[in-house]
């Protein structure tokens, strides 16, 4: 597959992408304030693609097939928050927050928090305590995060008070976790108590200055229900990777079968989506006010510079996550050889069950800053899950490097299409572009060794 | 002879009753096959003669579908998600060519009508969705399992992108109207029972030359390169040639389809063959079988009950009725994916 095309054909690619950007390059220095624009546009575009196309890696390059279920997980994203906070922006206009769906999510957080502490905890804490003590303990932590849960869905006038502290909490956690990292890279890869002890008490401050600030300022509230969307899209897929894909992958290894079976929960989703909140558009209102800024003479709205900052920062988190911490070799390691893995004593399902969290999270937060950007209705998640595809794929096929690199390139290009076409016929460059680029280079632009 | 599977197990069950209910294969087709057919049955009668009708159209227009996905999915192996485009190419040619509504574009002035008879617009319908096929199929044909379905889901934006936005052939959101009805002679077929014959005979010749490539050898040397590409290149078969023409061919029987349907509605706009419409033919091909004619055909009935069937329980409003069936559906894919990937009497998993 590789060697398909001839030296000569591959030249005349290459002539191609050279005439291309060299004739991009000359209408940039033609006028030069479109370019600006455009490119700008096209780097905001870009960081959503490439959101959800580092979920698609994430977990293409564990498992090895592409879960088409982030498409759904954009929508949940992105309704999400419409559902949280729909009711203070269009006063009471729409009365979405049902009880049915609250108890819904409610038990799939439960379920989900109920194996985790099951397949995390019970095989370690078996030998010390009394196995019926342990399941009793766990079921009612599992049964409090549901109600937890149910509670927060259902007041999400209040979210800063019922969420901030447990957002507080996780930051702090994650704070003490990097923190301990930190030290240990910086001592030359040891530990030491004395370190461990100054990351505690700086996490914990940190956690409790974050606490404090939440539950005062009910402005956070928008920033909070993103955070609710994530989870809650990353729980769900956890939900679905648990309940259905490790069976599915116990049968057959087809990745085909998969695909067929993530398609079909895209579908079910989709359609759930727009049973509960119908399927007209719905607006979610700019959270940095609508006044664009003049920078060389494009209009920039702070939102998009928003957006392709936490397409930067959430690829460098994962970067670091997985090249430093042991849970990142556990990935690479069962994306290299699932079998071997298990084999030397990971624990293979937790970890996976883990990376599905994350890139369902990803996927969300893609759907959640493109809702921002334009405008959410429930067939947004198809086309979302189409292009991270595409530019995970263009990019190079289980690289995070190159889902970045796609993702970027696939909203650059878009835009510099539509330049001197009309831009309805965008999707036709996108979708076009892939089968031309996927003729020459199969494997994308950076393949994973 | 054609015999639908699971059907040799009705002697077995006749001859000893207690293995009905065994959940062996046959059992599963066969139970399949009644259930289906009795649904169908029962529904006809409930709602009598004239809604048959209707859906016997409706069902012929879907089962020419979901037969002629079947002959890629099944028997090549690649999952084609972009079939709607050659369906809108069959639709939207022979509704250019018959169509009598003069229309006025603003930037290029008035657009010829042709006013073809529909039964000289259906061969072009078909010649065109199968030489856009070959372009694509050429292009596509060193793609394989999931890449493959990427770009056929390309294929599938891209036509509806096309029937959208080159509005000075397909006119756009607006839709074409007045598409001729059938027409032999005098005779135009316009009730709707002469069009459920003019719907059910080109089925008839749908599964016809199915049948024929299925059973010939063409169809054997498909089988051996589903099973393994390489053997059969070793024994001389061009691989990506038998691909390319059973797509081909796949691709002219989808385009029959579109004409069919133009013909029926008399009015297609492009949100007829939006993306979701091709998951659910995909969903309709794996639901009924891989690789089975017969199972297409039962597929593609029990799709179509499904729709009537929802719109009369009493507890769904009318305009959940399309999301209730897609939410059927995507659950009823993977719980096939689970339990039973190759579908109801299906004779190939994916």
């Amino acid at each position: 597959m590789l060697n398909y095309f001839s030296r000569k054909e591959r030249l005349i690619a290459f002539l191609l992408v050279a005439i291309v950007l060299i004739y991009i390059g000359w209408r940039s220095i033609s006028s030069p304030e479109q370019a600006m624009q455009f490119g700008f546009n096209g780097l905001s575009v870009g960081a959503v693609y490439a959101l959800m196309a580092i979920g698609f890696t994430l977990v293409y390059s564990t498992v090895w097939f592409f879960d088409l279920y982030y498409g759904a997980a954009a929508a949940l994203g992105a309704y999400g928050v419409f559902y949280l906070r729909s009711q203070e922006w269009l006063g009471g206009q729409y009365q979405v927050n049902t009880p049915v769906v609250n108890i819904i999510l409610a038990l799939v957080v439960a379920g989900v928090a109920a194996w985790v502490l099951h397949a995390i905890l019970y095989s370690r804490l078996r030998e010390r305590v009394d196995p019926t003590t342990l399941r009793i303990v766990g079921g009612l932590l599992a049964i409090a995060l549901g109600a937890y849960t149910g509670l927060v869905l259902t007041f999400p006038s209040h979210l800063h008070v019922t969420f901030g502290p447990v957002a507080a909490l996780i930051v702090g956690v994650a704070a003490i976790w990097g923190l301990r990292l930190l030290f240990e890279r910086l001592n030359g890869g040891r530990g030491h108590l004395a370190f461990q002890a100054i990351a505690v008490l700086i996490g914990a401050a940190l956690a409790i200055y974050i606490g404090i600030f939440l539950v005062n300022s009910p402005g956070s509230k928008l920033y909070l229900s993103w955070a609710v969307s994530c989870l809650i899209a990353g729980t769900v897929g956890l939900a679905l990777y648990r309940g259905l894909y490790v069976r599915m992958r116990q049968r057959s290894r087809s990745p085909l079968i998969m695909l067929v079976a993530s398609l079909g929960i895209l579908l079910a989703l989709t359609a759930c989506i727009s049973i509960v909140f119908q399927s007209a558009p719905r607006p979610l209102p700019d959270p940095f006010g609508s006044v664009p800024w003049t920078i060389g003479g494009a209009n920039i709205k702070g939102f998009n510079f928003f957006a392709i900052g936490v397409a930067i920062v959430g690829f460098l988190a994962l970067l670091s996550v997985l090249k430093w911490t042991s849970f990142g070799r556990a990935v690479r390691a069962i994306g290299d050889d699932e079998e071997v893995a298990r084999v030397v004593g990971i624990n293979t399902t937790v970890i996976i069950a883990i990376v599905f969290f994350v890139g369902a999270a990803f996927a969300a937060m893609a759907g959640i800053l493109s809702g921002h950007d334009t405008a959410i209705q429930p067939r947004m998640g198809l086309l979302l899950m189409l292009k991270g595809w595409i530019a995970s794929v263009v990019g190079g096929i289980g690289n995070l490097y190159g889902a970045i690199l796609g993702g970027f390139m696939l909203g650059l290009i878009e835009q510099f299409a539509i330049w001197d076409l009309a831009g309805e016929w965008k999707d036709v460059v996108a979708f076009g572009l892939l089968i031309l680029f996927l003729s020459f280079w199969p494997r994308g632009l950076l393949p994973r060794k | 002879m054609m015999r639908p599977p699971g059907w040799q197990r009705i002697t077995t069950v006749l001859r000893n009753p207690r293995e009905a209910l065994t959940l062996s294969r046959g059992n599963i087709e066969l139970w399949a096959n009644l259930l289906i057919i009795l649904c169908a049955l029962v529904f006809m009668v409930l709602k009598g003669a004239t809604f048959a009708v209707t859906l016997g159209t409706v069902f012929g227009i879907w089962a020419m579908l979901s037969i002629s996905l079947n002959l890629v999915v099944g028997y090549t192996g690649l999952l084609s998600v972009g079939h709607i485009g050659f369906f809108g190419l069959g639709a939207y040619t022979v509704a250019i060519l018959t169509s009598t509504t003069a229309y006025e574009n603003l930037r290029t002035g008035e657009i010829p009508t042709f006013g073809w008879p529909f039964f000289a617009a259906l061969p072009v319908a078909v010649l065109v969705a199968g030489l856009v096929a070959l372009l694509v199929g050429i292009a596509f044909n060193r793609f394989r399992d999931d890449i493959y379905v990427l770009v056929s889901f390309g294929f599938a934006i891209i036509s509806f992108n096309v029937f959208l936005n080159f509005r000075a052939l397909t006119r756009g959101a607006f839709g074409i109207h007045d598409v001729a009805r059938p027409q032999i002679g005098n005779w135009v077929f316009d009730t709707e029972l002469e069009l459920m014959l003019v719907s059910l005979v080109l089925l008839a010749i749908v599964v016809g030359i199915s049948w024929f490539i299925v059973s010939s050898s063409f169809g054997r040397v498909l089988k051996a390169i589903r099973e393994d590409e390489q053997v059969a290149e070793v024994f001389g078969y061009r691989a990506t040639h038998y691909k390319l023409a059973v797509w081909v061919i796949s691709a002219m029987m989808t385009g029959l389809a579109g004409g069919m349907f133009s013909s029926w509605t008399t009015f297609i706009d492009p949100n007829s063959f939006i993306l979701l419409e091709s998951i659910l033919l995909v969903s309709i091909v794996i639901l009924g079988g891989l690789a089975t004619i017969w199972g297409s055909l039962l597929g593609a009935l029990a799709f179509v009950l499904l729709e009537e069937g929802m719109r009369f329980l009493p507890f769904l409003p009318q305009e959940y009725v399309g999301q209730a069936r897609q939410v059927v559906l995507g659950v009823l894919l993977v719980v096939l994916m689970m339990f039973r990937p190759q579908g109801l009497v299906g004779r190939f998993k994916l």
